[in-house]
C-alpha cells in the first residue's frame, strides 16, 4: 500500500516530473511518505507529462537511415531484460529488475533522466534492485548505490558535468558503440555508459580507457583504467583516473593485453567520445 | 493491432520491431526534434529512446497507460536528460504558435491524434500561466530557472503555476483516478 500524500507531497512529486528534485528535496519526500514514488500519484504524474508532451506532435516519418539503424541496434536488445552487468575490476553491481513493479521499469526507464531512477531504487524497497537493508530511520552513511544511481546522482547534482557521446573508433566489432560519458572535474569522477561492446575474452585482452585533455588527441592521454565486459547489453562503469584530470576534450576505449598499457598503439580502438566544444 | 506491439517486442519479435518503428516513430521523432532542435542531436535520441523501449516492452502494462503514451514516457524522460547536458535556450517559437489547436494531421496515429487532442483539452481548462509554464516545462523541457528568466515569473511561482497546472490536468484527464493500487 502507498501511503496517502499530503499537498507538499504531490508538490514534491509534480516537480520531481517535471523539473527534477534535489537531494535534499528527495529527502523530504521520502520521509512524509516512503513508498511516494512507487505510489499511484507518480506514475499519474508521470503518464499525464508524457500525455500533454503529445500536443501538436507533427508525427513525421522517422527518417529512413535512421529507421535502418535502429532496426539493426534492435537486434542486441529485443528480448533481453538485464540492462547493467557487471565490469569486475570497478565492484559494479549488476541490477535484478522485478519484472511485475512498474517502478522497478519505471526507475530504469528513467534512468537518464532528472532524478527518478535514483529515488526509486533506493527508497522503493520493492524495487528489486541489491541496494539491500534499508534501515528504517534514514542512515548517516550513504547506502551503497549501484554505479547506475551513483551516475545519476552526479548528472543531478553536477550541473557542470560534461557529456559526451560514444561513437565508432576502428575496432569493427564495436561499430555498434552507443551511450555516453559523463564526467565531473570539480568531483574527479565519471560513469560511462556504453552499448555494443562486445564481451572481452579477460585472459586475452581488456578495454582501457583514455582521457585526452587536448582536442588534437595528444600522444600521452590520461590512463581511465581497465575494464571488462561480461555480457551483452548495456554497462555502467565508473571511471577510475589514475590521475587528476582537468577539462577532458575526449575520452576513448582502446583495445589492450591484460591489464592494461602505459601507452597505448591505439592499434585498436573500440569508441571515441569527443567532448562538444560548447561544453569544454 | 498496435497495442500489441511491446508484447510481441518482450516475446522477442523482430518483426515487431519495424511495426513499432511505423507505429510510434513518428511520435518520437517528433518529440525529439520539438525538444532538442538539433538534428543530430535528435537522431542519436531517438536511437536511445527506442533502445529504452526494447528493453522495458515487457513492463508495459496496458492496464495503466496506452502503448503511445507508455512509449511518450519514456521518450520524454530520455530528452529531458539530454537537455540537462545542453546549453539550450528558450525556443523562437512563440508561446501563442504553442498553444495553438493541434492540426490535423491526416496521416498522424490515430491514439496519438486522440491522445494529444484530449490532453490539449485539459490544458486549455488550466488558468492562461499555468498553461505557459507547463508548455515550457514538458514540451520545452525548460528547467524552472530558465521559464523564470524566459518569462519574467519569479521561481516560486513557476513552480506553483507547474504543480498546480499538473495536478489540475491530471484530474480534467482522469489519470491515475482508479482507487486501486499500482501493482509492484
Amino acid at each position: 500500500m502507498s501511503s496517502k500524500l499530503d499537498e507538499r507531497g504531490l508538490e514534491l512529486l509534480c516537480d520531481h516530473t517535471l523539473f527534477g528534485v534535489s537531494d535534499e528535496e528527495l529527502r523530504e519526500l521520502e520521509s512524509l511518505a516512503p513508498d511516494a514514488l512507487s505510489g499511484n500519484d507518480a506514475v499519474a504524474f508521470e503518464f499525464t507529462a508524457a500525455q500533454l508532451s503529445m500536443i501538436n506532435t507533427d508525427n513525421a516519418e522517422l527518417p529512413q537511415h535512421l529507421f535502418d539503424k535502429i532496426v539493426a541496434n534492435s537486434k542486441q536488445h529485443v528480448g533481453v531484460e538485464t540492462n547493467v552487468f557487471t565490469a569486475p575490476r570497478r565492484d559494479v553491481i549488476a541490477e535484478k529488475q522485478n519484472s511485475g513493479a512498474i517502478w522497478g521499469w519505471l526507475g530504469w526507464a528513467v534512468a537518464g533522466a532528472a532524478s527518478i531512477a535514483l529515488a526509486v531504487n533506493i527508497f522503493s524497497p520493492q524495487s528489486g534492485t541489491e541496494v539491500a537493508n534499508l534501515p528504517k530511520d534514514p542512515p548517516v552513511v550513504e547506502q551503497k548505490l549501484t554505479p547506475l544511481q551513483l551516475r545519476q546522482r552526479l548528472i543531478d547534482t553536477e550541473q557542470a558535468a560534461l557529456r559526451a557521446d560514444w561513437s565508432k573508433g576502428t575496432f569493427k566489432d564495436s561499430e555498434g558503440i552507443s551511450g555516453d560519458v559523463v564526467w565531473s572535474d570539480a568531483k574527479q569522477t565519471g560513469y560511462m555508459r556504453i552499448s555494443g561492446l562486445p564481451v572481452n575474452d579477460k585472459a586475452k585482452n581488456q578495454y582501457q580507457l583514455w582521457i585526452f585533455e587536448d582536442s588534437k588527441l595528444e600522444k600521452f592521454p590520461k590512463d581511465g583504467g581497465v575494464f571488462d565486459v561480461d555480457e551483452n547489453g548495456e554497462v555502467i562503469i565508473p571511471i577510475d583516473a589514475k590521475i587528476a584530470v582537468n577539462n577532458p576534450k575526449a575520452f576513448a576505449i582502446t583495445v589492450e593485453k591484460p591489464g592494461g598499457v602505459v601507452v597505448s598503439e591505439r592499434g585498436q580502438i573500440a569508441g571515441l567520445a569527443p567532448v562538444k566544444p560548447s561544453q569544454s | 493491432m498496435s497495442q500489441n506491439i511491446l508484447k510481441r517486442i518482450a516475446n522477442g519479435d523482430q518483426a515487431a520491431v519495424q511495426d513499432c518503428l511505423k507505429t510510434y516513430g513518428g511520435l518520437v521523432w517528433s518529440l525529439a526534434r520539438r525538444m532538442l532542435r538539433n538534428s543530430d542531436d535528435a537522431e542519436d535520441a531517438v536511437q536511445e529512446i527506442f533502445v529504452d523501449v526494447w528493453k522495458n516492452a515487457g513492463r508495459f502494462d496496458e492496464s495503466q497507460s496506452s502503448e503511445t503514451t507508455y512509449i511518450a514516457m519514456i521518450a520524454r524522460r530520455r530528452l529531458i536528460d539530454r537537455i540537462r547536458f545542453t546549453q539550450r535556450r528558450i525556443s523562437a517559437d512563440s508561446i501563442e504558435d504553442m498553444l495553438a489547436e493541434p492540426a490535423r494531421t491526416g496521416d498522424a496515429d490515430m491514439q496519438t491524434l486522440v491522445e494529444g487532442r484530449e490532453a490539449f483539452r485539459a490544458l486549455k481548462g488550466l488558468r492562461p500561466e499555468q498553461q505557459q509554464v507547463l508548455q515550457l516545462s514538458i514540451v520545452q523541457g525548460l528547467s524552472h530557472q530558465e521559464i523564470s528568466d524566459a518569462t519574467g515569473m519569479p521561481l516560486g511561482t513557476v513552480k506553483t503555476h507547474a504543480r498546480r497546472g499538473l495536478m489540475q490536468a491530471r484530474e480534467i484527464m482522469g489519470v491515475g483516478n482508479s482507487s486501486k493500487e499500482v501493482s509492484i
